[in-house]
């Protein structure tokens, strides 16, 4: 495997935001991570991150225990993360905002950019238009971009792709699979099913901090506990009738 | 290459003026504003490193000027020495000051980190005005003569500022490689977002510990610049609260973050504060203060990006402007 979360928790002071949650993650896979707001699924997600330390758990990465280790040292060992709102260098040019990543692994400043402007590139980047004036979709590819110049094994994506319009939002598909491609696994916290049911093979279901459900995303979305987490026990499918 | 023989053309000019000012306005009081208006420019580049660039607001950077004041007045003081001999002094001392200040405040972040470090330069002023061995209120002083070019005591402004320019030019040619490379986009990186910056694998307090500890040398380098002008020093001067704000003024007006906004606040902030002082005279000496709190009314209400910010918006509007037309 090539990310364990076994058992974790995380409480806030008395309230149990996570508990208990396991998550194996296999190499070159795509997982998504989906429930209600307030479920628990972002605290889990800034967990494995390295942002959040959990209380109670372990999270190995690559045979490391990285339960405590900085967000720093997740970078540094293969583990990049986007933000739900994008964090954009903003007196920095896309190129510029990308180097950052890029220097992770390449010290010197000519492999840097050069890295970078393959990294843009492959993102469909303007690599000189200011971090700035970039819109929503622009600055989400930004995230995505930067993140991929650090070169990780595992890319965490934190609703990467909400508030696109549809268009926007097949083109970042299409970005996802193509970085999928490159051999990175990914875990994906999304909003939208469409996403979720086109990218993954596999969701975890989260619900007042416990996961709830796991399986392929056909599977999840006829589970009972899922329809009731979304949509209230008035929704739940009707046992079928017992015949004498 | 045009685009690059362009700002290489403003480069040129810009230094050829700094070269031939006290040339040209050859009285001392000319001179002497000259001095005055590299000192801040120095200093303000200094704090431009960790205030402009990383985005770590220090309101007490004193405290590095006023080691490197000292330090070399207090060396001729005790032993008779130069008060060159010094100057590596401070700058150790205020790089060993800044790494152990540095270590436990850049847990902190925003104003929390700008209130620590005025309160540790506060309790440096207070202790060193009472400290007898480095002469407390009273203050320690040069040497009245120079014995030699090595006392960096000179009659005329002409060597100051000369000498100033030089240090200058240092502080600016290192800030220009440190833009360019790695440390440079990482501090940038962390003043827009310390979290996407972690994010991306940058060592945070780290990369903020040697952009203090280098911001903390040059700023002793300019208060012993200061100190050998001057031939004297005290708590107020070296130390004072004002110095601080002097320094964050004179970037943030210009343009913090930027390489020559620091030079561009303190052309204008240094002539204003001269002129003020010229028609009030003693009597007037409140009014630096009141000047430098409508310069911080005014930049963070207008154009907190400070005048070189205001160009880069204005300049590109004009140009395409005139490309239509």
């Amino acid at each position: 495997m090539l990310l364990e979360a076994i058992n974790v928790s995380k409480a806030f002071g008395s309230f149990l935001a996570v508990s208990g949650a396991d998550l194996s993650v296999a190499e070159h896979e795509i997982i998504g991570l989906i429930g209600p707001n307030g479920a628990g699924k972002s605290t889990f997600f800034n967990c494995l991150a390295g942002d959040t330390l959990p209380t109670t758990g372990r999270i190995v990465f690559d045979g490391n225990d990285v339960t405590r280790a900085s967000p720093e040292a997740h970078a540094r060992a293969g583990i990049g993360r986007t933000f739900q709102v994008p964090a954009t260098f903003e007196d920095m040019t896309v190129l510029e905002n990308v180097m950052v990543g890029a220097y992770l692994r390449h010290p010197h400043r000519n492999d840097a950019r050069d890295h970078a402007r393959r990294i843009v590139e492959l993102t469909g980047l303007r690599p000189d238009q200011p971090g700035r004036s970039l819109g929503t979709p622009g600055r989400k590819r930004l995230g995505i971009a930067r993140v991929l110049a650090t070169e990780p094994r595992l890319l965490l994506l934190d609703e990467s792709l909400a508030g696109l319009t549809p268009t926007e939002l097949q083109e970042a598909i299409a970005l996802v699979r193509r970085v999928h491609e490159t051999g990175v696994t990914i875990v994906i916290v999304e909003h939208i099913m469409e996403v979720i049911m086109t990218l993954t093979k596999r969701v975890l279901v989260f619900n007042q901090g416990h996961v709830i459900a796991s399986g392929t995303p056909e599977a999840v979305v006829k589970d009972e506990a899922v329809i009731e987490a979304y949509l209230g026990r008035a929704h739940r499918r009707p046992a079928p009738e017992r015949t004498p | 290459m045009k685009n690059l023989a362009v700002p290489h053309l403003r480069l040129v000019l810009l230094a050829a003026a700094l070269l031939a000012y006290p040339l040209v306005f050859s009285s001392a009081f000319y001179r002497d504003v000259g001095v005055t208006f590299l000192l801040a420019a120095i200093s303000a580049s200094a704090w431009n490193i960790v205030g402009g660039y990383a985005g770590q607001v220090s309101v007490g950077h004193s405290m590095f000027f006023g080691l490197g004041a000292y330090t070399p007045l207090l060396f001729y003081t005790l032993f008779g020495w130069s008060p060159i001999a010094g100057i590596p002094v401070g700058i150790v001392l205020s790089v060993v000051l800044a790494v152990v200040i540095g270590m436990p405040t850049f847990r902190l972040t925003g104003h929390y980190f700008s209130m620590a470090t005025i309160a540790v330069a506060e309790l440096i002023r207070i202790f060193v005005g009472t400290w007898d061995f480095v002469g407390a209120a009273i203050g320690l002083q040069g040497p009245a003569v120079a014995r030699g070019w090595w006392d960096l005591t000179f009659r005329s402004e002409l060597p100051y500022y000369y000498v100033f320019l030089a240090v200058l030019a240092v502080v600016l040619v290192t800030t220009a490689i440190v833009e360019s490379r790695r440390f440079g986009f990482y501090l940038r990186a962390i003043k827009a977002s310390e979290r996407a910056a972690r994010s991306l694998g940058v060592p945070v307090r780290q990369t903020k510990l040697k952009a203090l500890a280098l911001s903390a040398a040059f700023t002793s380098v300019a208060g012993s610049l200061y100190a050998c002008k001057t031939g004297f020093i005290d708590p107020d001067s070296g130390f004072g609260i004002l110095v601080s704000v002097q320094m964050v003024i004179v970037a943030a007006l210009g343009g913090a973050g930027m390489l020559f906004g620091p030079l561009l606040g303190a052309a204008i902030l240094i002539p204003l504060q001269t002129a003020t002082n010229t028609w009030f005279g003693g009597g007037g000496s409140g009014l630096t203060y009141i000047l430098y709190g409508g310069i911080i009314v005014l930049i963070a209400r207008f154009e907190p990006g400070g005048l070189f910010e205001l160009w880069h918006r204005i300049w590109p509007q004009r140009r395409s402007r005139a490309h239509a037309a």
